[in-house]
């Protein structure tokens, strides 16, 4: 991970623009793109210290309003700022977790709401033409889902004694990646 | 991370699998992978299981026979059509107002789930009817497609209805934002490429 940090050579929430269908493809989409993979990790670590029902209700929202931001980049709907965003949502979620800020649950499904619209319009303004379309993103959307898992999974460590510790390093993991990219986004 | 991206790249594209792949086991067989190498009616099949499993009253008990009859019904139908249906943009917009019907997790009555998923499987039995009406041996193939669904049916079903446990319940309706947002993604390259429909 560190290695991939140290030598991108480009924004890779998307990570091939000529990606097309097929399951592995759509599958490997989103973990292939490392801003992409560590702001999905965060929403499920985030949803971890929240607890109930942001737990599973961030996991819900995120996918649902990331197709959303999809379709509105396949539609060609202009959205400035997408490759700020992104980077910025590894950086807000991972020091949302490194903080372990509890805002209402309203507030935080808006905040995740609106990462993931970025996030969805990156990938969809990306996706090709091709037979296997619904089978890239089927298992695009499992993929993120399954990223949303691990990072619960992984926030579920908190039970554990120094565990706490352990997911809010995972954080300040999470928002140092976000911050490079933004650094990236920005020069 | 150079080898995930280049496992990435897309594999042969392949036009939409809206007739029968041979298998080598007959119509019946080819009737049968239809279902399932055909993702949008398998994501169809898969939603109407959902809302089922967690609407109130019989539907898990009737879903089994009713969904299959009415493909069944639907695709006899088809076969009098002197032209394909277009079936793509039709059944992604049908799956996913499913999803978040599952999504919202409202237990909806049988009265409605029922003659909703009739409906639903009657219109799209008339798609793929239409579109294997050109086939030999395409009422084979459409029968063997009933069956395909009146197993997969049956097979959800038993483990999910009634979704009694709390983390199964939740389960359903993780799985219905993936249908959901699975059918936004789909709709928007549906619009952007026209010629897949």
């Amino acid at each position: 991970m560190a290695a991939a940090v140290a030598t991108p050579t480009a924004a890779l929430a998307h990570a091939e623009a000529s990606h097309g269908g097929g399951l592995v493809a759509g599958f490997l989409h989103p973990i292939s793109g490392l801003d992409h993979a560590v702001a999905m990790v965060a929403v499920g670590l985030w949803g971890a210290v929240l607890g109930p029902p942001a737990l599973w209700v961030l996991p819900v929202a995120f996918p649902m309003v990331m197709a959303f931001g999809g379709l509105l980049g396949l539609l060609g709907v202009p959205m400035p700022g997408v490759e700020i965003g992104i980077a910025v949502s590894g950086l807000v979620m991972g020091l949302m977790v490194l903080l372990e800020f509890r805002p209402p649950l309203a507030a935080a499904v808006l905040l995740v709401a609106t990462f993931a619209l970025f996030h969805g319009y990156a990938h969809g303004a990306e996706l090709p033409p091709g037979g296997n379309a619904l089978l890239y993103s089927l298992a695009f959307v499992v993929a993120t889902g399954l990223l949303h898992l691990l990072g619960i999974l992984l926030g579920e460590v908190r039970r554990w004694p120094g565990g706490r510790l352990g997911v809010r390093a995972a954080g300040a993991g999470v928002a140092l990646v976000g911050f490079w990219f933004l650094r990236r986004a920005l020069l | 991370m150079n080898t995930l991206a280049a496992l990435a790249r897309p594999p042969l594209l392949v036009q939409p699998l809206a007739h029968l792949v041979p298998t080598g086991l007959g119509p019946w067989g080819d009737g049968m992978a239809r279902l399932v190498l055909q993702p949008t009616d398998l994501l169809l099949v898969l939603a109407l299981v959902l809302l089922a499993a967690q609407a109130e009253g019989p539907c898990a008990e009737r879903l089994p026979l009713l969904l299959p009859l009415a493909w069944l019904l639907g695709g006899l139908g088809g076969f009098s059509l002197a032209a394909e249906l277009p079936w793509m943009l039709p059944c992604t917009i049908a799956v996913t107002a499913l999803g978040l019907l599952v999504t919202l997790g409202v237990r909806w009555r049988a009265r409605i789930v029922l003659p909703g998923a009739a409906g639903l499987a009657l219109l799209f039995g008339l798609a793929a009817g239409s579109n294997l009406a050109g086939h030999a041996g395409g009422l084979a193939a459409l029968a063997g497609e009933a069956v395909a669904i009146a197993v997969l049916t049956t097979l959800l079903l038993l483990p999910l209805a009634p979704p009694r446990r709390r983390w199964l319940e939740l389960g359903l309706r993780v799985i219905g934002s993936w249908i959901t947002a699975t059918g936004l993604l789909m709709l928007g390259w549906l619009v952007r490429h026209p010629q897949g429909w």
